[in-house]
């Protein structure tokens, strides 16, 4: 081992601590033989007492679609979890990601994009991820193998689909490159920001809300409150119209009822059960069930749905329009050898990064012991955590911890919580919240 | 990665024979604690603002998580999750950590 190996090495023992260190005490060699379960000789390694159960030690290769909030964060602990010889390769289209989470702070300029943006160093540096940046074309899940956009193709023993969301199209639109979603953060982010900032005082800035389920429940809810706040402080006499197609409040009801009824009575003016029959790009016209609505800033957040590579592979049977799962593992119920985690799955959580990042752990641990021979983990727990900011400097919040329901064979809710009111302290305790739900995620 | 290396490392840290019998107890807690690691840090090693759990020992894990039990339910995101786990996962978790050097 040459001095910066040594360095690198020491580095990833101090990042991933006892995980690494029981793995590296029972795992020793790098025979490359291919050995799977460990029998639990595992003094062999370091030649010291058996100290550890045979969980790991197992080989093969991981491939993972999707570096955002679930992919990140299955690629880091299957290479924690997973021990030496277990490869793990991340192919993600972007050189960097791009948090949604926070994003509605780019539309009121408390954030920028940049300051929400997430690289693949550490993964690679630290948790030794072989970072492909490519665009995944096609699966052949009989085969086990990938295809790029540049004609090379990856074999895999197990493959994870975190491929996020595809958006449908609203009728009488052909894109969002003028009528934005911002439902991904990114350019369309910043458009929805320039177009607020250039908004004419008692304007009108319409936004529509999908039938459930959709990504993050109480986002479409926090934008409408951060961007009636903006307003009523840079545009005065400007309105918000929400028309949502859900016949109520999806999510935190109790705080958005007091934030749309108080807070920002007489700016946001909120319709349930509505439908969109129409959305001209140019006039800025929707037609709906109730009327013609005039827009100065339109944002349809559409339908959403798994993305096509999902379809194509044969994995969308739910609703037509989402994978289905088994929960102790995340593998597909269509095909088996491939997981997916993350929005592009049908569970009883919600659609949201916090508890992607929680399917991801599931999901790595799974494939570390479904890789020893072993069954996974028969009782898994997962969490999900949302801070919603309601003005520049107040917020809400929702929580809820799942325990697997061996009846159903889903995550029950075992318990929720949900902020008792709207404070500045939920605001400020949001920041820590997200600084390490990132950093857990992207190492 | 050769033996030797590992050898070589673990004798630098002196890390193997500090292992305790705990291990197996702390190993089936490592899926649960990561339910912890969101918000307190990978392996409970907080980016800050939110404590650190890493090395936290288990009576005292156990005691706090209890305590916020108890406390109604009010402001506070923390006491939900104090909330949702069994004696025995609890038990489990504060093992993982009070290993997590
Ligand atoms: C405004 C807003 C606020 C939100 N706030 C919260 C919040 O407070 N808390 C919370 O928990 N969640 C929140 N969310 C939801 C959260 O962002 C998503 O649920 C989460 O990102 C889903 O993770 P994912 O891994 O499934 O998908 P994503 O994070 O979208 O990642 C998918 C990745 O896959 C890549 N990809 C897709 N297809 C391919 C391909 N074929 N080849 C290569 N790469 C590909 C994409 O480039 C992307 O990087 C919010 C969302 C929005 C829009
Ligand atoms: C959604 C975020 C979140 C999750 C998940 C979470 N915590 Fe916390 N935890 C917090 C915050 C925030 C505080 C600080 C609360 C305060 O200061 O009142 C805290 C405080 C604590 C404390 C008190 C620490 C001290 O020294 O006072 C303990 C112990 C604790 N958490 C343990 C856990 C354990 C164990 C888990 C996993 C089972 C967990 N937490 C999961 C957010 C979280």
């Amino acid at each position: 081992m040459n001095l910066h190996n040594r360095r690198q090495f020491l580095r990833l023992l101090g990042a991933s601590s006892l995980g690494a260190l029981v793995h590296g005490c029972g795992g020793g060699g790098d025979s490359g033989t291919g050995d799977s379960a460990d029998t639990g000789d595992s003094g062999s390694g370091g030649g010291t007492t058996p100290v550890t159960p045979p969980v790991v030690n197992v080989s093969g290769h991981v491939v993972v679609v999707g570096g955002g909030m679930g992919g990140a964060t299955v690629a880091k602990f299957l290479r924690l979890w997973g021990g030496q010889n277990l490869r793990v390769t991340l192919i993600e289209r972007n050189p960097s990601y791009t948090s949604n989470i926070l994003s509605n702070l780019v539309l009121n300029g408390q954030r920028t994009l940049s300051s929400l943006a997430y690289d693949y160093a550490r993964l690679r540096d630290n948790y030794g991820v072989n970072v492909i940046q490519g665009e995944v074309m096609g699966i052949d899940p009989v085969a086990r193998k990938v295809s790029l956009g540049d004609g090379s193709t990856q074999t895999y023993d197990r493959l994870v689909l975190a491929p996020g969301l595809e958006f449908d199209l609203m009728p009488g639109l052909t894109d969002y490159q003028t009528i934005p979603h911002a439902w991904q953060a990114g350019p369309q982010t910043a458009l929805l920001a320039q177009q607020l900032a250039a908004m004419p005082a008692g304007g009108t800035f319409v936004m529509t809300i999908p039938a459930a389920p959709f990504r993050c429940p109480p986002g479409p809810y926090e934008r409408a409150c951060v961007v009636a706040d903006y307003l009523k402080r840079n545009k005065p006499g400007a309105k918000v119209i929400v028309l949502d197609a859900n016949p109520g409040i999806a999510a935190e009801r109790a705080s958005f009822e007091t934030a749309f009824n108080t807070l920002h009575a007489g700016v946001i003016e909120y319709h349930a059960a509505a439908t969109i029959d129409s959305i001209d790009p140019v006039t800025r016209l929707v037609q709906t069930n109730l009327g013609s609505i005039a827009a100065s800033v339109l944002n349809p957040i559409p339908p959403q749905r798994a993305p096509r590579l999902v379809q194509d592979a044969g994995l969308v049977n739910v609703n037509g329009r989402w994978a289905g799962v088994d929960v102790l593992s995340y593998e597909s119920t269509a095909h088996p050898g491939v997981h997916v985690i993350g929005d592009a799955s049908a569970t009883t959580q919600p659609k949201a990064g916090h508890i992607a990042n929680a399917e991801a752990k599931v999901c790595a641990d799974a494939i570390v012991r479904m890789l020893a021979g072993q069954a996974p983990d028969p009782a898994p727990v997962t969490n999900s955590a949302c801070y919603s900011p309601i003005t520049a400097t107040t917020a809400s919040w929702l929580t809820a911890i799942y325990h697997y329901d061996p009846a159903s064979r889903t995550m029950k809710p075992y318990v929720t919580g949900e902020a008792a009111s709207i404070t500045s302290g939920n605001y400020e305790d949001m920041f820590p919240w997200f600084n390490n739900l990132m950093a857990d995620s992207f190492g | 990665m050769k033996p030797r290396h590992f050898t070589y490392v673990l004798a630098l840290l002196g890390a193997c024979v500090l292992f305790p019998v705990q291990a197996v107890r702390a190993e089936s807690g490592r899926l649960l604690a990561s339910n912890c690691f969101q918000c307190h840090g990978t392996e409970g090693r907080s980016q800050g603002g939110i404590d650190r759990l890493a090395g936290m020992g288990a009576n005292k894990l156990i005691g706090e998580m209890k305590e916020m039990r108890a406390k109604t339910p009010g402001n506070d995101m923390m006491k939900v999750h104090a909330r949702a786990y069994t004696d025995a996962q609890l038990n489990d978790i504060a093992a993982y950590f009070a290993n997590v050097r």
